[in-house]
């Protein structure tokens, strides 16, 4: 097993409280400690305030653990070098306004050494691969908010960085958007960039993560393989094309012969999102 | 896939990192600059300051004082405060709203360090401050100019041609002077050491407003400074009785506020005061230790700062 993408050992934040007269301790992360393979996609869940971006934070290094350590690709994470394979979508992301979208890409690109050609070449590419060729002269001031999570995500990826960190990519966004950020999100896994990202949208987060982990409270509570975390074993699901209702009738009763019991029999329905994009024409 | 193409290079590019890069401090430096010069502040303090010098003339009309001693002093003194409060005003809002708007995530989770973060606005509010300097150095010069052509003409109206001549000699040896010229450098550099005052105070502070009135305190209170300093080391030949409370106050002022008065070696420049190289020289680098020394401790609370 190679170095982990992050490597999150015996992590704990706490903050004072602001109040002058009491300066109580708030523990937000409380002893975490997780690994996130290379290549894979991670998605830490957990309700608001739950320590989520808290540890994405220090992760990044923008906040300072109180004990513990966390690494990017085996490098300390307050380490700024760390963040050269580093790309950050902060929650409801807002950038320089007078800027347009094009130099929003070429500003990020020069904080992280790029420049001439090489950094005008990577902008159009990025522009390309998040769909905002049309908008890139326009300023960023104008953007709606999926506009804006896009282009957020196009300066996440202008050093080509090997770990993603997602805080709500989606949030706001409209479904045809949504959907086109999780296909984005699943090209970039192919092409063995890790992602770790933190979502609301649990339906989102089926379907394109491979482990997740769940904090409540500063505390890790689950964490693992989202099919070993979510598959029930005892049950097994068949979904049969074209059969008559003798078939099935016949199959429960050789189920029940068995000794299985069957618990339903109903057609399977497309998810909502699906739907959605058929019916609006913005399926892809 | 071209971005696949261009990743390795990318990736080999930015591997080769520098403690320390004037690369990525240029591009935060420019992306200030461009933020300050959009911001109405701005304009509305430079066209301020550009009518006040514009209308010395008409102000050195109706003093009592020679008129180019008038001009000096309303130009230099124009000069003086609306780059100290475009120094202050600019400098304030730019970590907070970096902050607000969450751009300082996006900033900082890529490889640039926090003092150079903090060294690219120093560098983007200076160029703002060397823009502004510029502008109000031009408007002042023309003013001059016509000041100058108006008395030459006078000269030469009143005076006989050998006395003219000679006055002519004197009038424009004594108009552009190196001193000059020198003191608007001092009246650029303290509005230098007012920003990085400015940048210090709101690498600590929760809101602009109080950055804003806490460092305009502190430069008022720099004006002090050698009262201060005189009280706490005591007269010659015997110590001062003064009271604890005082003498704590004194001693923080002493310590934490710029001495102002360094630079007001531009008021002798407005009266017709020559100034020695050496103590144009001894204000920059005075000046110039303020600048490090507020840099650093800005850095320093920064550096600790949650974000």
């Amino acid at each position: 097993m190679g170095t982990p993408a992050i490597f999150i050992e015996n992590l704990t934040k706490e903050f004072t409280s602001p109040s002058v007269f009491a300066r109580d301790k708030i523990t937000a992360v409380d002893k975490l400690t997780l690994s996130v393979e290379a290549g894979h996609v991670y998605g830490l869940l957990g309700p608001n305030g739950s320590g989520k971006s808290t540890t994405m934070k220090i992760v990044l290094g923008l906040v300072t653990p109180t004990s513990g350590r966390t690494c990017i690709f085996g490098r300390d994470s307050r380490d700024v070098e760390s963040r050269e394979a580093v790309g950050f979508l902060p929650e409801n992301p807002y950038f320089y306004k007078f800027l347009t979208g094009s130099e929003t890409l070429d500003f990020y690109g020069r904080l992280c050494g790029l420049g001439g050609k090489m950094l005008r070449d990577r902008s159009r590419e990025l522009l390309a691969l998040v769909g905002l060729e049309a908008a890139a002269d326009r300023r960023v001031g104008g953007y709606s908010k999926g506009m804006l999570q896009r282009i957020g995500l196009a300066q996440a990826l202008v050093q080509e960085p090997r770990l993603l960190v997602l805080d709500e990519p989606t949030a706001g966004v409209d479904p045809a958007g949504s959907h086109e950020i999780r296909n984005l999100i699943l090209r970039l896994k192919q092409r063995g960039i890790t992602v770790m990202l933190c979502s609301h949208l649990l339906s989102q987060v089926q379907e394109i993560c491979d482990r997740i982990g769940i904090m409540n409270h500063g505390v890790l509570i689950r964490e693992g393989a989202l099919e070993d975390l979510i598959s029930i074993e005892n049950q097994t699901e068949l979904t049969i094309e074209n059969a008559s209702a003798a078939l099935l009738a016949d199959l429960r009763a050789r189920a029940e012969d068995a000794g299985a019991r069957v618990l339903g029999a109903h057609k399977p329905q497309q998810n909502l999102e699906r739907y959605f994009l058929e019916v609006t024409g913005e399926r892809k | 896939m071209t971005a696949e193409n261009s990743s390795t290079a990318a990736t080999v590019h930015a591997s080769a990192h520098k403690l320390f890069s004037i690369w990525r401090t240029w591009a935060i430096a420019t992306n200030t600059f461009r933020d300050l010069v959009r911001q109405k502040v701005f304009y509305f303090m430079l066209v301020f300051a550009l009518i006040l010098i514009g209308t010395s003339l008409a102000m050195a009309s109706l003093s009592f004082q020679g008129q180019l001693q008038t001009v000096m002093d309303v130009c230099l003194g124009a000069m003086s405060v609306f780059t100290m409060l475009l120094a202050v005003l600019s400098t304030a809002m730019l970590l907070p709203k970096d902050m607000e708007d969450r751009t300082l995530y996006t900033i900082l989770a890529k490889p640039v360090a926090r003092f150079e973060y903090l060294t690219g606005k120093l560098v983007g509010v200076t160029m703002i401050l060397l823009v502004a300097t510029l502008l109000m150095t031009a408007a002042f010069c023309v003013v001059l100019h016509y000041w100058q052509g108006r008395e030459i003409e006078n000269l030469q109206l009143t005076e006989t041609a050998e006395r003219a001549a000679a006055a002519i000699a004197k009038l424009k040896v004594g108009t552009f002077t190196s001193t000059l010229f020198g003191g608007i450098g001092i009246i650029f550099l303290r509005a230098i050491v007012c920003a990085t005052l400015t940048l210090m105070l709101s690498c600590f502070a929760t809101s602009w407003l109080f950055t804003v009135i806490v460092a305009l305190m502190m430069i008022l209170a720099g004006h002090l400074v050698p009262i201060a300093r005189s009280v706490w080391q005591g007269p010659v030949g015997g110590a001062m009785d003064v009271p604890f409370h005082l003498a704590i106050l004194v001693r923080l002022i002493t310590v934490f506020v710029p001495d102002m008065q360094l630079f007001n070696v531009v008021d002798d420049i407005a009266v017709g005061a020559s100034v020695s190289a050496d103590v144009f020289l001894r204000v920059a680098g005075l000046g110039a230790g303020y600048v490090a020394i507020y840099l650093l401790v800005g850095y320093l609370f920064f550096a600790w700062r949650e974000l």
